[in-house]
């Protein structure tokens, strides 16, 4: 799966979890830049991210990312596996 | 070991000197040696050394195998022992009379006259931290954080640091070990003496000078709610959330600038909290670690679950996404706060207080955001101003007051008389002259109260915006230690030190 690849997915899911056709990620977009991105829309984020790509994060990953490229690199490290 | 005790004084300053003096290879040692002796200090017996023992082996032991095995089902099964030893250990210990109470009351319901005794059984000082903290030490591997720990002993210093013991913070075995284990030998740092020093001060002052004396009022108050009503008992409420906040925060500062000389950072565990303009935003800054130990490892993994997750689609099948999504994140924060009142004690009193009413303020909050933007927006408030803002931190310096009323009465029959007796109005108490001295307080200690606690929110008001402790240090010698001495005269001269030295016994210690 190539990056783009990735962050085309990636965008899909951001915009279906947060009800905002207009969002575009890209690897430093962290929380900040989304407003309704809390701690508690993380976890919905993650689960489509997880369904979306078939995958799981563990809950260190879930705790630790910083910003959407920690998330793509995840992803596309599980994709190589 | 009282933090506020002679003996103390006595215990860090031996420690430092030791600390100091001996090479890096073996500081951990003093520090573990420093912490045994504190955590056994009051209670020595055959029963807390057991206590000890099982929580470090198990620890120890399921760690090594959880690391071993981990991502096999052997691991899993490795790290449900461990936590179900501890976990286990914590119940027992804690939590048996809450049971027995229940079931006597069932007993009672059904007519039968017979009772459980209740038990009495001396833990271990600081089992609702070190518990929790082995736990999450056991899940960090698990979930490969971490690697496990090799060596017993540093294990066991990780469990027993002294500082946390009395109240806190929750702290992460990465980080601790990052500053205990790796690195540079802690070399003594004048300025972090001075720095560590001034924060003790300050906490000694917010116990002392702040929670002591308004911890006579509360009790006196409580104790005699039937002739002080109205008022009184408003003011105890009152008076009772600042006693706890100094207190609390207070023995925090105590420790923090106790392991601040010692070279070791701790996380903070409050950030003003008296700022905050809802209950949500209050929690966040109210008893930061224990918020994110529960986010951690209850809250996150309760909404990611199997069950939450597929509740959270019919729910969104039924009711649309947008109410649909909220239901299972209710559903995890009911589960939550439940917690968190068990955390704080084996009774109703703490389920309710420190849990269910701060769930129904959240939930409360959330649910009538909406209805009060309209209302905003139909009578023209601007809620950008000052005023409100005060206006919203009254109220949720109010509301905290009122569910703190249930965690500090004893019963949750006596936390409904005390409201029953609240609502009597008789305000004009605080105008004439004398009655308001009835409760053990006289003009003097109104006086010396007001003075500290316009202090208090000042410098929490600062601490806001910058690190008040480096500003002051910047501050040229005179009013720098203008500032210092004043601090360390108020503690000696307006220090509330009852009978016998020993007085200042910590609120939050119990848990």
């Amino acid at each position: 799966m190539t990056k783009e690849e990735i962050f085309e997915r990636l965008n899909n899911v951001f915009r279906d979890v947060f009800d905002d056709e207009e969002i575009t990620v890209d690897e430093n977009t962290t929380s900040d830049d989304i407003e309704d991105w809390d701690s508690l829309e993380h976890i919905n984020l993650i689960v489509a991210v997880e369904s979306e790509f078939g995958m799981k994060f563990n809950m260190n990953e879930v705790t630790t990312m910083k910003n959407v490229g920690d998330m793509a690199k995840i992803i596309s490290e599980r994709a190589s596996k | 070991m009282s933090l506020t005790s002679l003996v103390f004084v006595l215990f860090c300053i031996i420690t430092f000197f030791l600390y100091f003096i001996v090479p890096k290879k073996i500081q951990w040692l003093i520090l573990l040696i420093a912490s045994l002796i504190f955590l056994f200090y009051d209670n020595f017996s055959v029963f807390t050394v057991l206590q000890l023992l099982i929580v470090i082996l198990s620890s120890y032991f399921f760690g090594r195998l959880v690391d071993k095995y981990r991502d096999t089902k052997r691991g899993k099964v490795f790290l449900a022992l461990g936590i179900i030893i501890i976990l286990g250990l914590l119940i027992y210990l804690k939590y048996t009379n809450l049971f027995l109470t229940t079931f006597n009351h069932f007993l009672m319901l059904f007519g039968n006259s017979y009772r459980f005794e209740l038990v009495h059984r001396t833990s271990l000082i600081g089992i609702s931290y070190w518990s929790l903290i082995m736990i999450s030490y056991l899940i960090d591997v698990h979930r490969g954080a971490i690697k496990s720990e090799k060596n017993i002993l540093k294990l066991s210093l990780f469990m027993s640091y002294f500082p946390i013991l009395t109240s806190g913070p929750f702290i992460r075995y990465d980080d601790f070990k990052d500053q205990v284990d790796r690195g540079e030998k802690k070399k003594f740092s004048y300025d972090a003496l001075c720095s560590g020093l001034v924060r003790i001060l300050w906490g000694l002052f917010k116990i002392l000078v702040i929670s002591q004396r308004l911890g006579y009022f509360v009790d006196h108050v409580y104790g005699h709610m039937v002739v002080l009503e109205g008022m009184y008992i408003f003011l105890a409420a009152c008076f009772f959330v600042l006693q706890l906040y100094t207190n609390f925060s207070g023995s925090i500062d105590i420790i923090m600038g106790v392991s601040e000389i010692l070279g070791i950072k701790l996380p903070e565990n409050f950030k003003a909290p008296f700022f905050s303009t809802t209950i949500t935003e209050f929690w966040r800054n109210w008893h930061i670690t224990l918020g994110a130990w529960l986010k951690d490892y209850i809250f996150y993994p309760l909404l990611k679950s199997n069950f939450m997750q597929s509740l959270n689609k019919k729910c969104k099948n039924i009711f649309g996404k947008k109410i649909g999504k909220k239901i299972p994140l209710y559903l995890s924060m009911l589960i939550m706060w439940t917690l968190i009142g068990i955390w704080h004690g084996g009774a109703y009193t703490y389920i309710i207080g420190s849990g269910l009413l701060q769930f129904i303020f959240i939930f409360l909050e959330d649910v009538l955001e909406p209805v009060s933007n309209k209302i905003n927006k139909k009578l023209g408030i601007n809620t950008d101003t000052f005023s409100y803002r005060l206006y919203q931190r009254i109220r949720t310096f109010l509301l905290f007051s009122f569910s703190m009323i249930f965690f500090r009465a004893n019963s949750v029959y006596e936390a409904l008389r005390i409201i029953k007796h609240m609502f009597v109005w008789n305000p004009y108490i605080l105008f004439d002259n004398t009655s308001l001295y009835y409760a053990k307080l006289d003009m003097f200690d109104f006086r010396i109260l007001i003075v500290s606690l316009v202090a208090l929110f000042v410098v929490e008001s600062l601490s806001r915006s910058y690190n008040v402790r480096e500003k002051l240090f910047k501050q040229n010698i005179v009013f720098r230690w203008g500032i210092i001495y004043a601090l360390i005269f108020a503690i000696i001269i307006f220090g509330c030190y009852g009978v016998g030295y020993d007085a200042a016994s910590f609120i939050y210690r119990q848990f």
